[in-house]
């Protein structure tokens, strides 16, 4: 069953949650959770780890769902910055063994593949984002995108890039200034 | 190649901070310490929310994967009751506990107590580990509700780093940190420093323990007096809830 809701939609759905709605998490959890282990999955690369820390995310999600404020971000948003940061800490925990299957394969287990209506942000917001990554030179902009997306810390990036710490940080720095400006321009 | 006219001045220099504190990329004391600013002050996390905002986008990206139909059930078993029961009784604890009474905690505990003004031995190996290598940050405030104190603690390598505002300065007695423990009662942690940020590290003695506490606290001691390791003597003035991030 997908339970496909606009933001609007999973903005309330959060509000009755944070309010001990237990129906309405639900409606969250069905219209978010694919992502979120999309997310988690991308950082730990082993889907048991992955989910474990799904299931602490959502709980995270529940008792904190009275504080989720719709004016200053948007609830899927919202919920990505939790999952990929319990992802982080348990990555960083020790606590994962990662292991050596190729991300690649671990997608083939169970993509339903994306569904518009769990498109992260509204169109405008992804492509502005995109545009201001396209104008940094490629190696900082897939620098910040590696990042984010299996949550890596300068030391690892560096060794990586096979360049200087000191190196890596500067790349990254200048580039997250540069897309700010171009973000807020 | 990199652009030598591209320099950072100190105005972005928070901006750049808060960026890579949402990123990720820092090293773990210099998150641990980013994490403290965070708490303190209110425009550096809104920097970060802001970033966080602008960086999600990235994660469009990234195919969504059904979780197992054992998941939920999962989440579902976990979900406890509204929360603010809890605090209430910690503040009904430490109300008790301001005023003297011994009663909550009859069993005293085998304690260490470690005094941090004097300088740690370095560690000889990593601390046991804690449940999950956390770092964990608190507020502490006073009664009136203003911060007394923020606070950063990495379970895996039992550091410590503590930044008190200047509501705890000009007090002749000397603040003592407490770790408040999930089972109830208290362990103290050791004298402070409640004029100047500093960096310790607890050892192996506490490391566990810090790990396990749900909250901390300060209180107020005689100049030259350490307390019992369970029991403070002076008036409980500051606590937080430990919070993971």
């Amino acid at each position: 069953m997908s339970a496909l809701l606009t933001r609007d939609e999973l903005a309330m759905a959060l509000g009755q949650a944070g309010q001990g709605d237990r129906a309405a998490f639900r409606r969250v959890y069905e219209a978010t959770s694919a992502k979120l282990l999309g997310v988690t999955l991308r950082i730990l690369a082993d889907r048991q780890l992955a989910e474990d820390v799904l299931q602490d995310t959502y709980l995270t999600v529940w008792r904190k769902a009275g504080s989720f404020d719709a004016s200053r971000a948007s609830p899927i948003t919202w919920l990505v910055t939790i999952a990929r940061n319990r992802a982080i800490d348990r990555l960083r925990s020790g606590a994962s063994l990662r292991r050596s299957t190729p991300i690649d394969d671990a997608f083939d287990i169970a993509d339903d593949g994306p569904s518009p209506a769990e498109a992260l942000e509204s169109g405008d917001d992804v492509r502005r984002l995109n545009d201001c990554l396209g104008k940094l030179d490629d190696r900082t902009g897939g620098a910040i995108r590696t990042a984010f997306i299996e949550g890596v810390t300068y030391d690892a990036l560096a060794s990586r890039e096979n360049v200087p710490l000191g190196t890596m940080k500067s790349w990254i720095r200048r580039g997250l200034m540069r897309l700010r400006t171009c973000l807020d321009s | 190649m990199t652009d030598p006219t591209d320099p950072i001045d100190g105005v972005d220099e928070d901006r750049a901070l808060a960026g890579e504190l949402a990123l990720r990329v820092l090293s773990p004391a210099e998150e641990a310490a980013a994490r403290a600013r965070e708490v303190a002050d209110p425009a550096f996390a809104a920097q970060v929310d802001a970033w966080n905002c602008q960086l999600a986008g990235l994660a469009d990206e990234i195919a969504p994967v059904k979780p197992s139909a054992n998941v939920w059930p999962r989440v579902e078993a976990g979900l406890a009751p509204p929360v603010a029961a809890n605090d209430n009784r910690r503040l009904a604890f430490w109300r008790t506990w301001a005023v003297g009474s011994t009663g909550l905690l009859a069993a005293s505990l085998a304690a260490v107590v470690v005094i941090l003004a004097q300088p740690a031995p370095v560690p000889p190996a990593p601390a046991p580990a804690a449940p999950v290598a956390v770092t964990r940050v608190a507020t502490l405030t006073l009664e009136n509700g203003a911060a007394a104190m923020t606070l950063a603690y990495d379970p895996g390598t039992g550091e410590l780093y503590l930044a008190p505002t200047t509501e705890m300065a000009g007090d002749t007695r000397i603040p003592h940190l407490w770790l408040v423990l999930p089972e109830g009662g208290v362990q103290l942690v050791g004298a402070i420093d409640g004029s100047a940020t500093s960096r310790h590290n607890l050892g192996r003695a506490l490391a566990g323990t810090a790990g396990l506490a749900n909250a901390v606290a300060v209180s107020m001691e005689a100049p030259g007096h350490t307390p019992a390791a369970d029991k403070p003597d002076g008036p409980v003035v500051a606590s937080g809830d430990l919070q993971r991030l």
